[in-house]
């Protein structure tokens, strides 16, 4: 390709990707200029403590997770104890669970007439549920539940990458363990806990199963806007569609400012501390069967769900547990066909918006990377920007752009089979962006530049040379960007039409038809899928 | 036990192999060098006198206490490492005052530190910044300042560039000596070893084959291991042993004989080859004779002493000899 061509195609790619990502925001942002809204959103308070809610849950789940995250990747980084490699796969496991099934395997485990809320009523002879699982208390359980394991991952990959003589030489120079921890340690996987944060920050803030399930009364900014825009109330959900995406940017600015430099890339070819043995047994075996507990706590969810869903319709009444187990709700879900559609939905809706994103991360990557063109900060920036806002707002924009016929930039996708598949390729761009920008940078040019000279074509080059070594990065983002768009729930709600509909908003109305049972097996569906997928992805 | 740091019969089991028993003693101020090839154990003794490992047996004292079992932020040993482990967190005077945490004025002392190794001003750079060499005066700048009782040194010179080398081992050694410490390093290098250390402890295998002076090691090896390792020389067993060992008198059925290269020289009678190969290096040259015999030896002699092709005869000035099991 030519140069001026490369130009155009970038301008080309520039142009769509903002289109479909800032061009939405900014209808939002025009609509959310009216007056008699902007006043009824400064002037009601649920409005501001909404928002307020949302902030705060927000950062206390940051502290929650860092609370559980971290300690337990030192554990497992560091020191070696029976069923460390186990339990240490074992404790990713909240990743398979889609937001929406985490929520209602809790409600399921610990909601006011699950298993354990059961149990203790039967054994104190309660005459009612012992609590109610409702309020933000219940929302920043999940999110600890869910999000710890970014601060695990992230702090773990942090320790891995640490010269052991760093440590050494603290200690050389009469540093404690604390103190080698705290002024050396710490420091140093710095951007590994900053990146934690940012993403659990954001991941919470976007957060919508949870509150939407649990809240009740207790209401955040995305329960908020959808909650508005259901009643009717445009221009007062741009406003808070526009607050919302306001307060997710000035959080992602506020958090990148503490990240500092990734100063370990600079220094230090050594290696990574091995895990040492605990050697006082007392403490080994604390270790250990704290370890196997928590793995069980963590499982819990999971195998609640299992169980619920082999329980028959009308089943289960008061006993702790359920008297009857079949595979009747998985038969009902394979062989009705108004309960496969879901299930088809959402597979086809997932592989096209992943496959559409790919393509175009492809294209992208090439364009920033390779040829590096004019618009290239543009480009990159764009597939980031989905990243940055939460899914409530991106769902709402699309919403408002895609109900108005004005061509050439609004066309009437509301309500047809395209608006659903277009909002989960919008989320799914940072995803295989970023996996794909770093793949290409990663690739020695030196390698397409030999194809080329053993006389490969450009189409050869790529399915020979670039694609397989873009391959592992390209699964891991693929992947991730199929599981999110497989159990979307946020756009879902908004967007969805009854033909289109995905498993998540099948599994609300299973709910809410207290068809418990249909419900869990389609979450057990959905997380078995996701387990593969992400297992594939993570293949090298 | 006299001397300021001790290793009594210090022992470190691995599943595979095991390092030890060593026993060494080293005076205050002395340069000790551990030279020995990769696996021969010489970094985990390294590591055994810091206190990153634990030995299985042995202690370690010094100035009469036991530090065998002391961890190693209270050992009070100073240590640079193979690839200097400067914080990158922290710019250069940070780094340097690290260890300085329960002096008032341990701005002041990080700032002789570096004015130490001609580093004044330095203070506020990142490490990031600096050159290899530099980044090496920084280490061992952080590791003088708390005024450690020992100096331990892991190939100190290894990361540096050859060119740079030579000259930073002078200033190495004038360093050391200036401030008097009790040093010990490692090193793979003969040249490093015996340009830095005044003492030399060859290791092998996880065995101490031999501690001596540089000329007491190159002159009288303990072992054919230390012959060979340090210095250049020429093994010879059977009838050419017997040949070039009858020259010089005493020792008769000496199975293996070592020669360095310019211990032998070109004479009437002797062993009998061919030179096969020449390598002028300017004072000298090195010829490479195979004998009738079929042996290969090397010897250092004058350039012109002999040229590609030549019948020679070869006699030995001096000769090493060792039992059949090298010793």
């Amino acid at each position: 390709m030519t140069n001026r061509n490369a130009q155009i195609a970038g301008i080309g790619i520039a142009l769509l990707l903002g289109w479909l990502v800032l061009f939405p925001i900014l209808v939002v942002a025009r609509e959310a200029a009216d007056g008699a809204a902007l006043r009824a959103f400064f002037g009601r308070s649920g409005e501001w403590a909404a928002l307020w809610a949302s902030v705060w849950i927000s950062l206390a789940s940051v502290g929650l997770a860092a609370a559980i995250g971290v300690p337990l990747a030192f554990l497992f980084e560091w020191f070696d104890f029976p069923g460390r490699k186990t339990l240490g796969s074992l404790i990713a496991l909240p990743v398979v669970l889609p937001p929406l099934v985490g929520v209602i395997a809790f409600l399921f485990l610990y909601g006011e007439s699950g298993f354990i809320a059961r149990a203790v009523q039967a054994l104190f002879g309660l005459p009612e549920a012992p609590w109610r699982l409702q309020g933000p208390a219940a929302i920043l359980l999940v999110h600890a539940y869910s999000m710890y394991v970014y601060f695990y991952l992230f702090t773990r990959a942090g320790l891995a990458k640490l010269d052991v003589s760093m440590l050494e030489a603290a200690q050389a120079l009469g540093a404690g363990r604390w103190a080698t921890i705290r002024r050396v340690v710490l420091p140093l996987v710095r951007p590994s806990l900053v990146g934690a944060a940012i993403l659990t920050f954001m991941t919470s803030l976007g957060s919508f199963s949870a509150p939407y399930v649990f809240g009740g009364g207790f209401r955040v900014m995305t329960t908020q806007i959808v909650a508005t825009k259901l009643n009717g109330d445009l221009p007062l959900a741009m406003v808070e569609t526009l607050a919302l995406a306001i307060v997710a940017v000035a959080g992602l600015l506020v958090l990148r400012r503490t990240e500092g430099d990734d100063i370990l890339v600079a220094l230090g070819k050594g290696i990574a501390p091995r895990p040492r043995p605990i050697r006082r047994a007392g403490i080994r075996a604390l270790a250990t069967a704290a370890g196997w507990g928590f793995a069980v706590l963590l499982l819990l969810p999971h195998l609640t769900l299992a169980l619920v869903s082999l329980v028959p319709y009308g089943a289960w009444t008061t006993q702790i547990l359920p008297p009857v187990l079949s595979l009747e709700n998985y038969r009902r879900l394979f062989s009705e066909a108004e309960r496969l559609r879901p299930l088809l939905n959402s597979l086809w809706m997932a592989a096209a918006s992943t496959a559409a994103a790919v393509v175009l991360a492809l294209a992208a990557g090439w364009l920033v990377v390779r040829r590096r063109v004019a618009l290239r900060r543009a480009i990159e920036g764009l597939l980031a920007l989905p990243w940055a806002l939460p899914g409530t707002v991106f769902a709402i924009a699309l919403a408002m752009t895609f109900s108005v016929h004005a061509p050439p930039l609004r066309w009437v996708l509301v309500g047809t089979v395209a608006i659903l598949p277009l909002a989960y390729l919008v989320r799914a761009l940072p995803l295989t962006g970023r996996a794909l920008l770093a793949g290409y940078r990663q690739l020695d040019p030196a390698l397409e530049e030999a194809a080329a000279s053993l006389g490969a074509g450009r189409w050869r080059t790529l399915v020979r040379v670039t694609l397989p070594q873009l391959r592992p990065g390209l699964a891991a983002g693929a992947s991730l960007a199929f599981v999110a768009a497989l159990g979307d729930i946020v756009a879902s709600i908004v967007l969805y039409t009854y033909e289109t509909r995905p498993i998540s908003i099948e599994i609300l109305s299973s709910l809410r038809l207290s068809e418990t049972g249909v419900a869990a097996a389609f979450g057990v569906v959905l997380m078995v899928v996701s387990a593969l997928v992400l297992g594939i992805g993570a293949r090298r | 036990m006299s001397g300021f740091l001790g290793v009594l019969g210090i022992e470190k089991r691995w599943p595979d192999t095991t390092v030890g028993p060593i026993t060494l003693d080293i005076a205050r101020g002395e340069i000790v060098a551990l030279l020995g090839p990769s696996g021969s154990g010489k970094t985990t003794m390294l590591r055994l006198l810091a206190g990153f490992e634990t030995p299985d047996a042995g202690c370690i004292v010094v100035e009469g206490e036991d530090v065998t079992s002391m961890p190693p932020a209270r050992r009070r040993f100073g240590m640079v490492f193979q690839h200097y482990a400067l914080f990158p967190h922290l710019d250069v005077g940070e780094n340097v005052a690290f260890g300085l945490r329960e002096h008032a004025d341990a701005a002041r002392k990080a700032g002789e530190a570096l004015r130490l190794v001609d580093l004044a001003g330095f203070e506020r750079r990142k490490v990031q910044e600096l050159s290899g060499g530099q980044q090496q005066r920084v280490a061992l700048a952080r590791a003088l300042a708390p005024e450690p009782r020992v100096l331990l040194l892991d190939e100190p010179l290894s990361n540096l560039d050859p060119a740079l080398r030579e000259r930073t081992r002078r200033e190495l050694r004038h360093l050391i000596q200036r401030v008097g410490i009790t040093t010990v390093f490692v090193t793979h290098e003969q040249d490093e070893a015996f340009d830095l250390g005044d003492r030399i402890a060859v290791l092998n295998a996880g065995r101490l084959e031999q501690v001596g002076a540089p000329d007491e090691l190159y002159e009288r090896p303990a072992s054919l291991f230390v012959a060979t390792f340090v210095g250049r020389a020429n093994v010879f067993r059977g009838p050419a042993a017997r040949a070039l060992g009858k020259g010089s008198g005493a020792g008769q059925g000496d199975a293996v004989v070592v020669v360095r290269p310019e211990r032998l020289r070109f004479a009437d009678a002797g062993l009998a080859g061919t030179v096969r190969e020449r390598r002028y290096t300017g004072a000298a040259a090195f010829f490479l004779i195979e004998s009738d015999t079929g042996e290969r030896l090397e010897v250092l002699a004058e350039p012109d002493a002999a040229s590609v092709g030549d019948r020679v005869f070869v006699q030995a000035d001096r000769v090493i000899r060792f039992a059949e099991n090298g010793r």
